[in-house]
């Protein structure tokens, strides 16, 4: 594997992904957003085990579960990290954050996991709450 | 299925400066929250500055429409503060764990599913917020220029100052 190359300003990157969001909201008519894909998929499971049920519940009556253009996007994000990662040489398989394993020791799979999980399930439902 | 194709170009591209800004990482986004590195904010700040000034150019060209969502305080105040308490927590936003888990940072899977289930169970709650925490200080979907009565091109120029300001102070302090 390649040596990490290093990364790029964050003011050129940022200043870069402002030039995609216009052309995004030009082209397709599109506001960058991710959240509102997580609940897609939350009424897409849930429809395997109560397609009635999920048909009735108010939230999945606004936020419809199905593959959007949204959905798309946050895929995109995965697989352009990707490319990005890996042709650069940063890509790295880690299963506890630098920062967290100083702190906790690189062993600490199990918290890190647990405190991962129960932060998604908190910060989700406030992002979810401030329609964000 | 043109606008699936569209997301996804969209996000490969967006995933891609992501990690060029290395911004995806656990260590960046709580090193924000922390007050010991910025890059984020710098990212998230040159991304809203540029993008400001093309798509307020395009709007009053009359090319495209602007997204504005409802100023309900209760729910925005309240659910920022839980969002942040779960954000300091997992390390993640919901877009970037998708681009850290493209890294190899696959701690951020944890996250994705507990999202997953965070957002099960706020549709299960909607119902009960919709008669609470939704009607509490709805001022409606407001502008910061329509507000102050003035043309967006005083506000977007006075944000780009106060932005800058704000990177040469980040930078003086090597933050």
């Amino acid at each position: 594997m390649k040596q990490d190359s290093g990364g790029w300003s964050p003011y050129i990157a940022g200043g870069l992904s402002g030039v995609v969001g216009i052309l995004s909201v030009w082209i397709a008519g599109k506001y960058f957003g991710a959240s509102t894909s997580f609940v897609r998929t939350a009424g897409l499971i849930e429809q395997v085990f109560g397609a009635d049920r999920v048909a009735q519940m108010d939230y999945f009556i606004k936020v419809v579960p199905r593959i959007d253009w949204q959905w798309m996007f946050v895929v995109g994000i995965f697989l352009g990290a990707m490319i990005s990662a890996v042709t650069s040489g940063s890509f790295k398989l880690q299963a506890v954050p630098d920062m967290w394993a100083r702190r906790f020791g690189a062993g600490s799979v199990v918290p890190r996991a647990l405190t991962a999980f129960v932060g998604g399930v908190v910060a989700m439902f406030g992002a979810r709450m401030a329609d964000g | 299925m043109k606008m699936l194709i569209y997301g996804l170009v969209t996000g490969l591209f967006f995933g891609f400066l992501l990690q060029k800004g290395r911004v995806l990482r656990y260590d960046k986004q709580l090193g924000a929250l922390r007050l010991m590195d910025m890059t984020i904010v710098k990212f998230m700040l040159s991304s809203v500055i540029v993008g400001m000034v093309g798509i307020y150019l395009l709007y009053d060209l009359g090319m495209v429409k602007l997204s504005i969502k409802a100023t309900i305080l209760g729910p925005v105040i309240i659910g920022a503060l839980i969002f942040g308490i779960g954000w300091g927590l997992l390390g993640y936003c919901p877009g970037t764990s998708m681009g850290a888990v493209g890294e190899g940072r696959w701690d951020a899977l944890w996250g994705i599913l507990g999202m997953v289930v965070g957002a099960a169970l706020f549709a299960e709650a909607y119902p009960m917020l919709l008669r609470t925490v939704y009607t509490w200080g709805d001022l409606g979907k407001i502008t910061v220029p329509e507000v102050l009565g003035v043309s967006h091109w005083i506000i977007i120029p006075l944000f780009i100052v106060a932005a800058v300001l704000m990177f040469r102070w980040f930078e003086k302090k090597g933050l």
